[in-house]
């Protein structure tokens, strides 16, 4: 494709930019990030939500700024702050709906942008430091959304706090201690309330940003992954451009640019006509006041939350409960490796894959709609079952992608 | 397409269910089939809410003028159809119960009702107002929340009224309390549809850009 338009910026001597350019590699950044970044040319739907999450990002950061603005992060005053917004803050409705719908958006977005990570092997080599910071984001937004969570001080907000905080509770000896030294109080309080609005809207994002910033550039020092799972960086032109790869302005700026505006339609649907979205993104028992006395029938953590909160519940032991609920985590981390398998996209690779994956992705959804539900003797049970097959796909990967049957991988993007 | 049907159940999982997990009452709900639109039913919701409702109850999110300028009146008339002259406009609603009394007379504090609509549902608001029902001592109870401490405010009109009139008069107050709940609520229905209908413009001109750039792609 070296006919391709090209967008590579020079920096000409008398001219603004030029003047810049000398003192700001201004010129070099754009082209090695932008206007020379080149791109696979055949990415799908799937390859929209790296840059729908960067949007939502920095939906958070806009209306999150905006709330701050209103919001009281005190015990006595945090309920009352947020329904002043909702009623007296012009557009205070919109701007906090935004948020609260976003933090839910952000999960769908990153969920898939995961999948899509784990169907073309994006984690693998050279791509394994990418998807490690990928991994580090996913915490980092997991413990930003925990404590966001928090702020809105009602009944939901305060008792998901008490009940993920006691976990650290249950860590031999220093347990306890931990648990007193994060919450600053015995009990969730006005101390925890002001931490975690101190850690929500300035530590953690921070972290995240640098996160975000690392996360792209690693991946644009490899190159993006595609769902083929070719290098395009191993046929070349003659000056040395790949050709199955299209810089990513204006190619890819301009499609993604149609793929957020589609997303943001989802989005204002749900903002506009469905802010509560059943439940699952501002749960009702939230729209009472936190009470320290009075304890909820049932606590439900936020649904992106509920598969690893249902990993904790399936296991007896409160303690063993946290472990497991950790290396559910964890072993995401160890992709790179656990997948021994040289080819990378599921679209060459064999049926025990293939098996192996959808066992995985049913086990989380469901394990995913049995964190939502009270913990019955059944539901325990099917907890339990799909907690195993989860786990099972990390355990079972590594000899079966060692010895998979796979399909030739082409040379040429299609 | 295996990848599209992945991603739908995945999205259909992730929204959909839930919500009756959160303490559902004891009883069969029924539909209030309110009408937020309707500013006469409003009115009277207001009416009714002072007249049986704020003697425990208040509403103390919502301001009188907020009140008059959403459902039609003017602040002469909120304020004396719904505190007898006897609030500011700018005041906030409160219950005309003197503090400590509540607790004295009910053994309970009677909650702020500004939120109830979403914390329990405008049909549970419909169904607990008319959910009084004798038991065999002769005492008045609530089929929707047994043993509550509320006592059977609209007792003389489920006495005395025709049942449409009585059913009526319980829709107003449950629409006046889902109004209070959010009172953007119409607003934000009014808004939605003019932003989508812009994004949609949007995304086709985008659309179209996007052709026109990959035109040059082959694939």
């Amino acid at each position: 494709m070296a006919d391709n338009q090209n967008t590579k910026f020079e920096a000409k001597q008398g001219t603004v930019l030029g003047w810049l350019d000398k003192r700001y590699p201004l010129v070099s950044t754009w082209n090695e990030h932008v206007g020379e970044y080149y791109a696979p040319k055949n990415f799908n739907f799937w390859y929209f939500f790296g840059s729908l999450a960067l949007l939502v990002l920095v939906n958070q950061f806009v209306t999150g700024i905006w709330l701050t603005m209103s919001y009281k992060p005190s015990a006595a005053e945090a309920f009352n702050s947020v329904e002043y917004i909702m009623r007296d803050v012009e557009w205070g409705w919109l701007i906090r709906y935004m948020h609260s719908t976003g933090a839910s958006a952000f999960f769908i977005v990153i969920y898939l942008h995961m999948m899509r990570g784990l169907l073309y092997g994006s984690y693998k080599e050279p791509r394994e430091l990418v998807w490690l910071i990928g991994m580090m984001l996913f915490l980092v937004l997991m413990a930003e959304a925990f404590m966001g969570y928090l702020l809105p001080w009602g009944q939901m907000s305060y008792w998901g706090a008490q009940v993920i905080i006691s976990l650290f509770g249950a860590i031999p000896l220093i347990g306890p201690d931990l648990a007193l030294w994060v919450r600053g109080d015995f009990i969730i309080s006005d101390a925890t309330l002001n931490r975690f609005f101190a850690l929500h809207v300035i530590a953690l994002p921070l972290v995240l940003l640098i996160l975000v910033f690392m996360h792209i550039v690693a991946l644009h020092r490899v190159g993006s992954n595609n769902p083929d799972g070719i290098e395009i960086k191993k046929v070349k032109n003659e000056q040395g451009l790949p050709l199955d790869g299209i810089p990513f302005h204006p190619y890819y700026s301009v499609k993604d640019s149609m793929g957020a505006v589609f997303f943001a339609i989802l989005f204002a649907f749900v903002v506009f006509y469905w802010p509560e979205g059943g439940g699952f993104f501002i749960e009702p028992p939230n729209f009472e006041p936190a009470n320290p006395l009075k304890t909820p029938e049932h606590i439900a953590p936020v649904w992106y939350f509920t598969p690893f909160y249902a990993v904790l519940r399936a296991v007896p032991d409160k303690f063993l409960g946290v472990v497991a609920m950790g290396a559910a985590i964890m072993f995401l981390f160890a992709m790179p490796w656990l997948d021994r398998c040289k080819v990378k996209s599921i679209r060459y690779r064999g049926l025990s894959f293939k098996l192996l994956l959808a066992m995985f992705v049913i086990s989380f959804i469901i394990l995913g709609y049995l964190g939502t539900q009270p913990a019955t003797p059944t539901l325990t049970v099917l907890a339990q079952i799909f907690t195993t097959t989860y786990f099972l796909f990390f355990l079972i990967l590594p000899y079966t992608s060692a010895r998979e049957k796979t399909k030739p991988v082409p040379e040429r993007v299609k | 397409m295996k990848n599209v049907f992945l991603l739908i159940s995945f999205l259909i999982l992730s929204v959909s269910s839930v919500a009756q997990a959160a303490g559902g009452p004891a009883i069969e709900l029924e539909k209030a089939n309110n009408n937020l639109r309707d500013q006469d039913s409003l009115q009277r919701g207001a009416i009714l809410f002072s007249n049986y409702c704020m003697a425990c109850h208040s509403v103390k999110y919502m301001r009188y003028n907020r009140i008059a300028r959403d459902i039609g009146w003017s602040d002469d008339e909120v304020v004396a159809k719904m505190a007898y002259n006897q609030a500011k406009v700018v005041d906030d609603v409160q219950t005309r119960m003197l503090e400590g009394v509540a607790m004295d007379v009910l053994g309970t504090e009677p909650p702020d009702l500004s939120l109830m609509a979403r914390l329990k549902g405008p049909d549970y608001i419909y169904t607990f107002l008319r959910a009084y029902h004798l038991d065999e001592n002769g005492n008045w109870d609530n089929s929707a929340l047994k043993g509550t401490s509320m006592p059977n405010v609209l007792e003389g009109m489920q006495r005395h009224y025709a049942p449409e009139d009585y059913e009526q008069a319980a829709r107003d107050i449950t629409n006046f309390l889902e109004y209070a709940g959010e009172p953007g609520k119409l607003d934000r229905f009014d808004l939605g549809w003019k932003v989508i209908a812009f994004l949609l413009v949007l995304l086709l001109l985008t659309y179209l850009l996007k052709r026109e750039y990959w035109r040059d792609i082959k694939h």
